[in-house]
């Protein structure tokens, strides 16, 4: 919980604004200096000291200082004890402008508000005790909140490839033999090594699980979308493989919402062999999964390749089931004929979707309109880096509508590789390519 | 917005390492240089590179050099194109060469452009991104400019 406040170092004292809640930019290439810099903008603008700061930063300062730096640079200006979580992400939006170079930060010190964090490691490894260890600290954190409602920032460890011997970083493995190796020690891999997918979606069902009353997001931490490396923050430290929450209780109402633009085709197929933990796909309508895809959508045999996925496969997402949910994804690799789901699928009858840039922007105007508050005060959205990929700079039509809708009031977008969201009335909802909002504020419209 | 160039068009050279000093589009450019997917970027137009980063071709990495010359060239066969459309709308342009691509971004209503050489397999989303800040801060520049030139008179 929020702890005391005293200036610090001399040259970034500042003086307190007028604003509940607040955000900053910085896109110094010194990691130090961006740290502080992100810290003061955020904090100048607040009526009074922050009751926790999120932090959002691109890979970039892992190699320009240091994210250690970045976090010290943070804490050069900010209150000691101010809780803070975040981590790495390829890009981000705010009321500024839209970066896949930079930091970004939020801070709140609503009257109003209680605040707590929470931390689990070994997400690949074990991502139920990461959920057990991290909810339950926000759940004695806000033993003793007086307020009603309640929110929680489900901020995961996001993908990380395998470096495969002699062959690299590759998402499309032709070799039969190296892509049965890999599907062998799939489990393995995330047990010793934690490389491979994020397990967020167990880390979301877990999360319900231990606080259903909650409203929730979700967001994977990634670095620029190479999937290698990514980094969460928690206090004071840079992390790995770890599941960082941020808890706000509060008076404020909180709606949240996922909206994707994903259309159904008329293509359906059943999956008729899927490996024993649910994640790979080997043979789709009795055939080997790739082929029979790609005969599906026309595609010449050998179409896709590392070259070719950016521009093929993820623009035709597949509407698996999950537990009786519709779970739309993207499929991010291909070994040989399987096909890898980036979390866990029931087989039977599934269909083909696609999305264009169009289906997107209107996806993302339909979440704002239905949300339920009438006076936002600040809004929180994960996003998938996908979109990014899709509609390049274009992705600035998010930050015009969220601008319009908040009445310029502050926010951040991130984005990520697999994201959710959850309320008590409407459910748990997991997605790729999908718009998951977080809205708090004063007034129900519906 | 073109006539702006007037003043720094033979001001410096490009092939021989002349660094830009205190130019603010050149600063804007090194930030671009600086991420890993951009291998060379400047500000052109047809038969001319207006504005190079600070260490001019030097700055550039070091795997475009051998392919230079014929980009160059190809550019500014598509700067025919820009000449040509520039005012009626046309934003940005680009073409793949070999391993590599290059981003035309227009600047507004004129014929020069924000140009970057990327590799063909990068992840151009992210780097669109940052191609469209650059060119919005060349602009901001180049409007500020033109005031203080109106502003003399």
């Amino acid at each position: 919980m929020f702890v005391g406040w005293d200036i610090k170092l001399p040259g970034f004292e500042y003086k307190l604004g007028e604003k509940n809640v607040a955000i900053g930019l910085s896109r110094k290439w010194d990691a130090r200096e961006a740290g502080r810099e992100v810290a003061r903008l955020t904090l100048k603008e607040l009526s009074r000291p922050p009751k926790c700061f999120l932090l959002f930063a691109t890979i970039h300062y892992v190699d320009n200082g240091g994210l250690d730096e970045l976090l010290n640079g943070v804490w050069d200006v900010l209150p000691e004890g101010t809780p803070l979580i975040g981590g790495t992400v390829p890009g981000f939006i705010n009321n500024f402008g839209c970066f896949t170079r930079g930091a970004t930060a939020m801070a709140v010190s609503h009257s109003d508000v209680d605040v707590a964090v929470g931390c689990g490691h070994n997400t690949k490894r074990n991502p139920r005790k990461a959920v057990e260890k991290s909810t339950t600290m926000l759940r004695n954190e806000f033993a003793s909140s007086e307020y009603v409602n309640k929110f929680m920032l489900n901020f995961v460890s996001g993908p990380q490839l395998l470096s495969i011997p002699g062959i690299g970083y590759k998402k499309v493995i032709t070799s039969g033999i190296i892509s049965s190796v890999i599907r062998s020690v799939f489990n393995v891999s995330h047990l010793l090594f934690q490389k491979g997918i994020g397990r967020e979606d167990e880390i979301l069902e877990q999360a319900v699980k231990s606080l259903p009353d909650y409203h929730m997001i979700l967001g994977t931490s990634m670095d620029d979308y190479k999937g290698i490396r990514n980094f969460q923050f928690i206090n004071t430290e840079v992390v790995t493989n770890s599941l960082v929450n941020l808890g706000i209780s509060t008076d404020m109402m909180i709606d949240v919402k996922t909206t994707h633009g994903m259309k159904k085709t008329e293509l359906n197929f059943d999956i008729t062999k899927l490996s024993r933990n649910r994640h790979f796909i080997h043979s789709i309508n009795n055939k080997p999964a790739i082929k029979e895809l790609s005969r599906l959508l026309n595609w010449p045999e050998d179409f896709v390749s590392d070259k070719t996925l950016f521009n093929t496969i993820l623009y035709y997402p597949i509407s698996f089931h999950y537990n009786g949910r519709e779970v739309p994804v993207v499929m991010p690799a291909v070994f040989k004929d399987s096909i890898m789901a980036p979390c866990m699928i029931d087989d039977g009858e599934v269909s083909i979707l696609t999305v264009d840039g169009k289906s997107l922007i209107s996806s993302f105007k339909e979440c704002l309109q239905k949300l339920d508050i009438t006076h936002p005060e600040f809004g929180l959205f994960s996003t998938c880096v996908t979109i990014m990929q899709t509609l390049g700079y274009k992705i600035n039509v998010f930050r015009e509508e969220i601008i319009r809708y908040l009445g310029g009031k502050p926010f951040i977008m991130f984005f990520s590789a697999g994201e959710g969201s959850y309320s008590p009335k409407k459910n748990l909802t997991y997605a790729n390519m999908s718009f998951n909002s977080a809205i708090f504020g004063y007034g129900r419209g519906n | 917005m073109g006539y702006i160039y007037k003043d720094v068009v033979d001001k410096y050279s490009i092939g021989d390492g002349t660094k830009m000093r205190d130019d603010p589009i050149a600063t804007v450019l090194d930030d671009l240089l600086k991420l890993d997917d951009i291998l060379a970027c400047m500000v052109a137009r047809q038969n001319m590179i207006s504005v190079m980063p600070t260490a001019g071709t030097d700055g550039f990495k070091t795997e475009i050099h051998e392919i230079w010359d014929i980009i160059h060239r190809a550019m500014d066969d598509v700067f025919n194109v820009i000449r040509e459309y520039s005012q009626t709308g046309l934003a940005e342009m680009e073409f793949r060469l070999q391993d590599y691509e290059v981003l035309f971004y227009v600047f507004h209503e004129t014929d020069n452009a924000l140009v970057s050489i990327i590799p063909a397999l990068s992840n151009k989303g992210l780097i669109e991104v940052e191609m469209e800040n650059a060119r919005r801060e060349i602009q901001n520049i180049l409007n500020e400019q033109e005031k203080e030139k109106l502003e003399i008179v």
